[in-house]
């Protein structure tokens, strides 16, 4: 256990709707120590989102127990200490970027204009100097999901959860993207979830794959990453990066 | 060109076409003999009359505008209870329902027996507004982006967080097309109850007084002015919502699961819980009487009305003249309605072939929407006269305009992709209008069919009073004549029933064919 991680123990959880009931997670045990990079990677429908809202506190589970840093849930997230990016950047289409990045604050109650120039930073760190003021429907797609990473970093996070955060992005700016995480989560030294379907982008940013399988919903296997780090763009090329893809992609087909 | 007259030129060149038409026909007494005067004509007589409009155009006003806002505080009020708590929404639906489908005219003496003053006026517009507002608070708040709560949830933000920045934001477009919906029935609701009220001032009070004299073109004046109200009141909050809403819709298609609706606990609960929507109205009802402290002579309780309708030893007499009442008045309301919406069906869904036509005649229909129905009736009266086929054609003016704006509408929403994949298999325009468009349209149909249940009642009854002096509405009117105050809360009472229980029939038979065919209930 690690009592300043993040430590998912025997969760389980079930949904019933429309008739059917699907057993979404089985027995998750999963923990990640302080300062840690941890992808997830899984078909679609394995859980892989529901382990994250589970351990955002967006869902309760059925069995088991979650703490973040020896707190719930809930209370880390009341505490100030979790970020959160989604799949989806779900941006308030009212309000503009920086508007968009203040929720947090907002919602925490954080004195909004003291952070003033700490936002301003996170707007330039994701690399939208002079689109403060645009509005979401004014964005590409690229740009609203560096929104939402500006957004979940605006908090000063030691816990930072991401949900296939570039899902939606190309292959060339997901690279890109995958790099500035790297650098970002480097700099604030938080301890990093992600959840993703991407292998090559799981191997690159993490120390540890956690590798899942649908029906029910269950961890089969977590490969440890050693690559140095910080890790160059060259390393997509590395046989030795192929080496641990290939493995994965066996793991996530075979079983 | 004018072929290539785009958008607002049209419409202006239809509605000049429109009113060149209706100069000549009334310049030429075409219609049963001069009932229909020419514009110029009315205009001119309005032009003569304007020294009376003044005071009867300012108490419309107040009194709708003082309905339009306690309506709206009630149901914006109710409507954010409800969005927070499905078991309110659940106990006051029998309350709700009851409003949506009570017929105002039904209702207009019993609250000017029991209100003074402004009151009534104020009490019937502010009915008319409730229900609307409600309902679009109501859907309003409970269409937010589960995203974008989820992102106020995942920083511990609370139930009110949520309301505050996602929500409430999130529901203005639908809230604001609320109040322009209910804006003209504010207007309709204060003119019935100055009809079915006597005083002095008011639109209402002017064109009952001026009924008897047969002047067609004071009528006609002020018929335009009364809907001219309603629609620059319509008009009002669609500018409104054009300016102030912006951006509101997400950018990107929302894919997330809505939650399954939670079952209720307990059996017992649930039993209590349908107990409680059926008994709260009349308890509402009980509670009002109690409230206004009316002597009971005049105000009846719900057991007072059983004691007259059956106890009473005038009992048998009441029940002998509410039956032939109900006789004439039902088979008129249901052959009316179904004539309306049937007209209503064709036209919408020969829309889709033949879209520049109907283009052209929607704002029409729209216009129509606004105006008061009091005031259209005594126009039609000079045109048809006081036989059955009047109340036949108030009835299907009133179902056939919503019931055709909610089809079209909804047709509207059907995908191009739907409509485009039996094309791409070389399918006729019919066969992709029986395959797609008629099933997507089915949903709307049963919409537009809940909708002008109330109306159709409401149509019958204002015909019956203001013109053909038969069934209830006549029933109401003598009863007013006679001081009959238990009829008066007895013909009430039983068309807000028959509306409540035709409502929830269609809910019902919609409900099952809807899921027989996996398709979701239309709003």
């Amino acid at each position: 256990m690690t009592p300043d991680g993040i430590s998912l123990s025997g969760v389980g959880k079930t949904f019933s709707g429309r008739g059917k009931v699907v057993e979404a997670l089985r027995d998750i045990t999963l923990s990640c120590p302080k300062g840690s990079f941890t992808a997830i990677i899984g078909p679609s429908g394995c859980g892989k989102s529901t382990v994250m809202r589970v351990a955002l506190g967006l869902e309760t589970p059925d069995t088991g127990v979650v703490r973040i840093a020896g707190k719930t849930p809930m209370g880390a997230a009341k505490a100030g200490e979790t970020g959160v990016a989604f799949q989806d950047a779900a941006l308030l289409p009212w309000r503009n970027v920086r508007r968009n990045v203040e929720v947090p604050l907002e919602v925490l109650g954080r004195p909004i204009a003291q952070a003033r120039d700490h936002i301003q930073h996170m707007i330039e760190l994701v690399g939208l100097k002079g689109f403060e003021n645009a509005l979401p429907g004014e964005l590409s797609g690229g740009m609203r999901q560096r929104v939402a990473i500006a957004r979940a970093l605006v908090t000063h996070p030691q816990f930072l959860f991401m949900d296939e955060p570039f899902g939606a992005l190309d292959q060339i700016l997901r690279r890109q993207m995958n790099l500035e995480l790297q650098r970002i989560w480097t700099e604030t030294g938080s301890t990093a979830l992600l959840v993703t379907h991407g292998i090559d982008e799981a191997v690159f940013l993490a120390d540890r794959v956690v590798v899942m399988h649908a029906n029910p919903g269950r961890i089969v296997d977590v490969i440890e990453v050693g690559f140095d780090r910080p890790r160059a763009p060259g390393l997509f090329s590395d046989p030795a990066f192929h080496r641990v893809c290939d493995h994965i992609a066996e793991v996530l087909h075979g079983g | 060109m004018a072929a290539d007259a785009s958008g607002p030129w049209r419409g202006l060149r239809n509605a000049a076409i429109l009113l060149l038409i209706w100069e000549i026909v009334g310049r030429l007494d075409l219609v049963a003999g001069g009932a229909l005067p020419g514009i110029s004509e009315i205009l001119i007589r309005l032009w003569v009359d304007w020294g009376d409009y003044p005071r009867h155009i300012g108490a419309t006003l107040y009194a709708s505008s003082m309905g339009f806002l306690i309506g709206n505080a009630l149901g914006i009020g109710a409507g954010v209870l409800f969005a927070l708590s499905p078991t309110a929404l659940r106990l006051f639906r029998g309350v709700n329902i009851a409003v949506f489908a009570l017929p105002p005219i039904a209702i207009a003496p019993i609250l000017v027996l029991t209100l003074s003053g402004m009151a009534p006026r104020i009490a019937l517009a502010a009915l008319g507004v409730y229900f609307v507002t409600m309902t679009a608070t109501v859907i309003g708040l409970s269409q937010a982006d589960s995203r974008a709560t989820d992102v106020i949830r995942a920083y511990g933000g609370t139930r009110w967080d949520i309301l505050r920045r996602v929500q409430f934001r999130g529901a203005l477009p639908s809230i604001l097309a609320g109040l322009r919906v209910a804006a003209p029935n504010a207007v309709l609701g204060a003119i019935l109850a100055e009809f079915g009220g006597g005083g002095r001032w008011g639109l209402g009070a002017y064109l009952l007084g001026s009924l008897g004299r047969g002047e067609p073109d004071r009528l006609w004046g002020i018929g335009l002015v009364a809907t001219l109200i309603a629609g620059l009141s319509y008009g009002l909050f669609a500018l409104l919502a054009a300016r102030t809403v912006g951006s509101t819709r997400a950018v990107t298609l929302n894919t997330a699961v809505p939650d399954a609706a939670p079952r209720a606990g307990h059996p017992l609960g649930r039993i209590a819980l349908t107990f409680g929507t059926i008994a709260l109205p009349f308890l509402v009802w009980w509670a009002f009487i109690e409230a206004t402290g009316v002597p009971d002579l005049i105000s009846k309780t719900p057991w007072g009305v059983v004691e007259y309708l059956f106890l009473d030893p005038t009992a048998e007499s009441a029940q002998t003249r509410l039956l032939a009442a109900l006789v004439e008045t039902l088979p008129i309301t249901f052959l009316g309605m179904a004539a309306g919406l049937g007209f209503a069906f064709l036209l919408a869904i020969s829309s889709r072939l033949f879209p520049r036509a109907i283009e052209a005649f929607m704002p029409v229909a729209l216009v129509t929407q606004t105006m008061p129905l009091v005031a259209l009736t005594p126009l039609l009266v000079l045109i048809l006269g006081r036989g059955p086929s009047l109340t036949l054609w108030v009835t299907i003016s009133v179902t056939f305009f919503p019931a055709f704006v909610t089809l079209a509408q909804g047709l509207a929403l059907v995908p191009r992709s739907a409509e485009d994949l039996p094309r791409a298999y070389g399918a006729s325009r019919w066969t992709e209008m029986r395959m797609v468009t008629i099933p997507a349209s089915l949903p709307y149909l049963f919409a537009a069919t809940r909708l002008t249940v109330p109306r159709a009642l409401l149509g019958v009854m204002i015909a019956e009073w203001l013109a053909t002096g038969k069934g209830l509405g006549n029933l109401l009117n003598q009863s007013r004549g006679f001081l009959d105050y238990g009829m008066i809360w007895t013909v009430a009472a039983v068309s807000v029933l028959l509306s409540v229980l035709f409502y929830q029939a269609v809910v019902i038979v919609e409900r099952r064919v809807l899921r027989r065919l996996g398709m979701a209930t239309a709003e």
